[in-house]
């Protein structure tokens, strides 16, 4: 126990060494100030159109499950947070990670409509679905709660770095890839905060994090092949 | 070659006036390139190109359709209805060759000759999402596919009301849009009823320590 929770340190504090979260700049706010001044830039305004079809389906594949993604992290921590909302503890830590949670959809509803991509068509699928994750999580203990949070954010981070190398691939000179690109490696370190985060409370029982090593440690190798 | 197949296409398409959606306007639009071939094209590079038969044709339909949600680009103004306008317009100098256009699309290229509903309606669906586009519409989520089903299903009915009467297809058109906002707004009113209901049910069962 005291050994996994050793391991989980040393990679917390190589993960932020890695990521290095201090100075961190926010891509994001290419959409969200756009947003509220009303000027939205070349990059947040138009679609590549000499995308080859293979490459359209991709770029469409990933935003259509990044948005997929966020909103089923958005009802994940709403059902925490129904549960868990008057712990001291967890409760502001869930508040805070759905806020953030909340900035991720709202850009990736806006890269939907700029690059025109059509949302799944299971999103109250995902949203019932990640209710009932987040409830009956937070329902079983604060440490299931934060063993989810874990999981899932594992699985986004991944599916982000899976998401920066087919991007990378892209041979287009528009100006609004490069910016997604970055928007990915933002939410991907945010994504790798929220995990952080769980890992810092110590609430997450062995056999969450233990499982859940060798994810991480995949991924850290998807991410050194994606960067 | 498929440069040339798209250049070509384009070059098929003014000639769609006079010699229709036919092979015939296809193979004579090699003799508006820049370096104009001396005769039109032969019947086997036709196939070559486009495709055997009334694939060539499909080829060429589906081409003047591509075309027609470009020019919803020109629409004088973003508003839904004018976009929709501008690409009935667009029909009209070819109202007498689109029932044979849309039958001949609506006919499978293999198999049983049965009346195939996918191309007419995947037309009027591109039409309805180009139209969101430049209209700015910024539907997310579920209310993404009613929004665009319900477009395309005006659209599609307006169409076909302009094949029989062309002059009340617009007066058609926008009944169609108004009638199809008055029910959304009675939805959204609905819709926002029934939250305040919810709320309201939350709050009686949170003040009873229940919840």
């Amino acid at each position: 126990m005291l050994a996994a929770r050793c391991a989980r340190r040393v990679y917390v504090q190589a993960t932020k060494r890695a990521f290095g979260t201090a100075g961190r700049v926010y891509p994001s706010k290419a959409y969200t100030d756009a947003s509220s001044s009303g000027s939205p830039t070349a990059g947040t305004s138009g679609t590549p159109q000499d995308l080859t079809s293979e490459e359209k389906r991709v770029l469409d594949a990933a935003l259509r499950v990044d948005q997929a993604g966020e909103v089923a992290a958005n009802y994940i921590y709403m059902g925490q947070l129904a549960v868990l909302g008057r712990d001291r503890v967890c409760g502001p830590l869930i508040q805070e990670m759905w806020d953030q949670e909340k900035k991720h959809l709202s850009v990736m509803n806006k890269l939907q409509v700029q690059h025109n991509v059509r949302p799944t068509i299971l999103t109250e699928v995902a949203k019932i679905a990640g209710f009932g994750l987040g409830a009956v999580t937070a329902l079983m203990s604060k440490e299931a709660a934060m063993a989810c949070t874990e999981a899932v954010e594992t699985v986004i981070g991944e599916h982000y770095d899976d998401q920066l190398r087919d991007l990378n691939a892209m041979k287009t000179d528009h100006t609004s890839i490069p910016l997604l690109k970055k928007v990915i490696e933002e939410f991907r370190d945010d994504e790798l905060e929220h995990l952080d985060a769980a890992v810092e409370h110590q609430l997450a029982t062995c056999s969450g994090p233990c499982a859940t090593q060798h994810n991480r440690r995949w991924r850290m190798q998807g991410r050194d092949r994606a960067v | 070659m498929a440069a040339l197949r798209t250049q070509l296409l384009q070059l098929s398409l003014p000639l769609i006036k006079s010699h229709g959606f036919t092979r015939e306007a296809l193979s004579r639009s090699v003799l508006y390139l820049p370096q104009a071939h001396p005769e039109p094209l032969r019947e086997s590079a036709v196939s070559a190109l486009f495709g055997e038969g009334d694939d060539a044709r499909r080829t060429l339909i589906n081409a003047w359709l591509a075309e027609g949600r470009v020019q919803m680009r020109t629409s004088p103004s973003p508003s839904m209805k004018d976009v929709l306008c501008t690409r009935l317009r667009y029909n009209e100098p070819f109202l007498n060759l689109l029932p044979e256009a849309f039958a001949v699309l609506a006919t499978p290229s293999s198999g049983l000759h049965l009346v195939d509903p996918v191309p007419g309606l995947m037309h009027a669906a591109d039409v309805a999402d180009e139209a969101c586009v430049i209209s700015g519409d910024a539907t997310t989520g579920t209310m993404w596919y009613p929004r665009r089903a319900s477009l395309a299903a005006i659209y599609g009915a307006a169409e076909l009301h302009q094949l029989t009467s062309p002059e009340t297809a617009y007066g058609f058109l926008e009944d169609l849009l108004n009638t199809s906002s008055k029910v959304k707004r009675s939805l959204d009113e609905v819709s926002l009823f029934a939250s305040y209901i919810g709320k309201s049910w939350a709050g009686i069962l949170r003040s009873r320590s229940i919840l």
